[in-house]
């Protein structure tokens, strides 16, 4: 595996002194990074470090007590998860999120929501624009099907499909919404070495075809070496380390906080 | 033997048609928030009861504060829903900013205009096709003051918490329908046919006979009911209900608001409400009673399964077919042959059928396959 050297220069998000905490529990303490457009930025750090509530504040799930985010040059203090999703920021979750009872196919629609115009009215008759809409939204649903290779599972509610499957329909749903930024929970989180490789395949193939930013949390420090560029480390919702792949490896705060140290 | 068979069976279907057009209200919010809403039964309750005393007004005296509500209602409702439309087209076509307010102050505006209106029209009793208008008008207002009031602060609670918050807007509604338009027994007339109709008169003697106004209403419901079951399968926004009774913070992950998806669901079923109370409320008269009928649609929803729409069709003929032809045609086989009192076979089969249907089949006719994974 050949390591990344990019250069990103735009910021598409910063976060600034963001502090979280539920009742007593600090999960998070004045945490500031950014992410850039076009690249892959990870998150790591231990259980319970903090990194899934660092996810939930940038899509708006959470309200950050301190700090603020700034995204697109606009800066909030908070925002609502439907407001994240208008402004281009499509997540997948740690324990999958599907709509269970649904098929594939209606899945990676509702991922079409936003894009969706036709009004009340037509959609109650479901005939003439509303018609037209659907079927044009169809077309892309496809191109992602066929970008997942999940064309067999069309149908298939997705409850009844094994987990690996799952998280690729979740990945089709997130970028169903065309987003700039792609929030991804431990993609890989339960997979076998198959499964992950396929996923790494498709997070870099997103990234390279699209443009699409990507946000990634994820325990396999392999995989995060290998296809981010810049990495971030949490641990006790503190950040402790920030930089390439191979500043990180270096960084002996990081390397203490997995292995332990003692005291 | 057959001619009394089938006229049994055919006015224990039309019956069945209206249960299923009271289990439907439940069937859409239970789809789109996982609600079991026990307010469903008050809800057609209140909104017979608007219509009743709107167009009826049989003395005036304590109605004329209701109407001037309600058509303040009316107009709000309606110049809200027009500003929120130019709002869509606007944000549509990129115009940027916060086009709320303006929304707000003309619904609000609206409201003032229906307040002249009212008081300008007086006391009279109002055209029937205004109080229908006028109705859905306030059930659209109820729905929207039960999301932001109450389902707005439980979002992601418990099934039961909610369900809770039901019984309690089920009784509220129950009070203060009464509080608003007093508690006597009220007519509608809808105009409906009251003669009844013989059917086969060539095959049967005598004829089957069949209720015009039973008929008439099982074609509304019908109508309804298709419309609804397009509308959930095969729309953006029937769509968007089934994920959020999948998964709430899924659901708003891709962007969908789920406060205004409870909303489009609270005012349908209210709607469906108000279309199931206008009917009960011509058969039977507009009284407390009704939303005892509520009830009727549990076992209705247990056969059908709680989230199928054809399911709360289908279950509603079974039992309306099943109770009838029970209390005519079982009900003296079983006095006779075990020396009983009497019938009363209508009031408990439809609960007996749902629990052989428990035993046999939790999910229901048509409802999703319970799936779980250990």
């Amino acid at each position: 595996m050949t390591v990344r050297s990019r250069v990103f220069d735009e910021t598409l998000l910063a976060v600034e002194g963001i502090s979280l905490s539920f009742g007593g529990v600090k999960a998070l303490t004045d945490i500031s990074f950014d992410i850039r457009k076009g690249e892959i930025r990870a998150i790591i750090g231990p259980n319970g470090a903090g990194k899934s509530s660092m996810l939930n504040c940038i899509n708006g799930f959470y309200h950050p007590q301190q700090g603020a985010i700034t995204y697109k040059g606009v800066r909030r203090s908070q925002m609502r998860p439907h407001e994240a999703a208008e402004q281009g920021i499509a997540r997948t979750f740690q324990n999958i999120a599907l709509f269970k009872g649904m098929s594939t196919l209606d899945n990676i629609m509702t991922g079409r929501n936003l894009r969706m115009k036709t009004g009340l009215f037509w959609q109650a008759l479901h005939f003439g624009p509303a018609q037209r809409e659907e079927i044009e939204h169809r077309r892309a649903v496809e191109r992602i099907i066929d970008f997942l290779e999940i064309q067999h599972i069309r149908k298939v509610p997705v409850g009844r499909l094994p987990y690996g499957l799952q998280k690729r329909v979740e990945l089709g749903r997130a970028l169903a919404a065309q987003p700039e930024l792609l929030l991804l929970d431990e993609p890989m989180a339960g997979m076998n070495i198959e499964e992950k490789q396929d996923m790494c395949r498709f997070v870099l193939d997103v990234n390279d075809e699209f443009g699409t930013t990507i946000c990634l949390i994820e325990h396999d420090m392999g995989v995060v070496m290998d296809i981010s560029d810049r990495v971030v480390v949490l641990d006790y919702g503190k950040k402790i380390g920030d930089g390439v792949p191979d500043e990180i490896k270096r960084n002996q705060a990081v390397i203490d906080a997995y292995l332990g140290v003692s005291h | 033997m057959l001619g009394p068979f089938l006229e049994t069976l055919i006015g224990g279907l039309l019956t069945g048609v209206l249960y299923s057009l009271v289990a439907l209200g439940f069937v859409l919010i239970f789809k789109a928030s996982g609600v079991f809403n026990f307010a469903q039964g008050a809800m057609v309750l209140f909104a017979a009861l608007t219509i009743a005393r709107l167009a009826g007004a049989i003395d005036n005296k304590e109605v004329f504060l209701g109407q001037f509500v309600a058509a303040a209602a009316v107009l709000g409702v309606a110049l809200a829903l027009v500003g929120w439309y130019v709002w869509r087209e606007y944000m549509a076509r990129g115009g940027g900013g916060d086009e709320r307010r303006k929304v707000l102050l003309l619904s609000l505006l609206g409201a003032v205009a229906g307040g002249a209106a009212a008081y300008a029209y007086g006391k009279g009793a109002w055209p029937m096709w205004l109080a229908i208008a006028a109705t859905a008008a306030i059930m659209g207002l109820l729905a929207y003051a039960i999301e932001r009031l109450v389902l707005r602060h439980l979002v992601n609670q418990e099934g039961i918490i909610l369900f809770m918050a039901t019984l309690g807007i089920a009784y509220f509604l129950d009070g203060f329908g009464q509080t608003l338009w007093g508690s006597d027994i009220y007519k509608i007339n809808l105009g409906l046919p009251k003669d009844p109709i013989f059917l086969f008169e060539g095959v049967f003697p005598g004829g089957l006979l069949v209720d015009p106004g039973d008929l008439v209403a099982a074609v509304i419901a019908a109508v309804l009911v298709i419309v609804l079951a397009l509308f959930f399968q095969k729309t953006r926004i029937g769509r968007a209900l089934r994920a959020v009774a999948d998964d709430h913070a899924a659901a708003q992950s891709v962007g969908i608001p789920l406060n205004m998806i409870w909303l489009v669901v609270w005012t349908v079923s209210g709607l469906v409400a108000l279309a199931a109370g206008l009917i009960w409320g011509a058969k039977l008269g507009v009284q407390f009673s009704i939303s005892l009928i509520a009830l009727k649609a549990l076992p209705v929803l247990i056969l059908g399964g709680f989230t199928s729409v054809p399911g709360a069709i289908v279950g509603g003929l079974i039992i309306g077919a099943g109770e009838k032809l029970s209390e005519v045609f079982l009900a003296p086989i079983l006095v006779k042959q075990f020396d009983l009192a009497g019938g009363g076979i209508e009031n408990w089969f439809a609960y007996m059928l749902a629990l052989v249907f428990l035993l046999f089949r939790p999910q229901g006719l048509f409802g999703e396959r319970i799936i779980e994974r250990v």
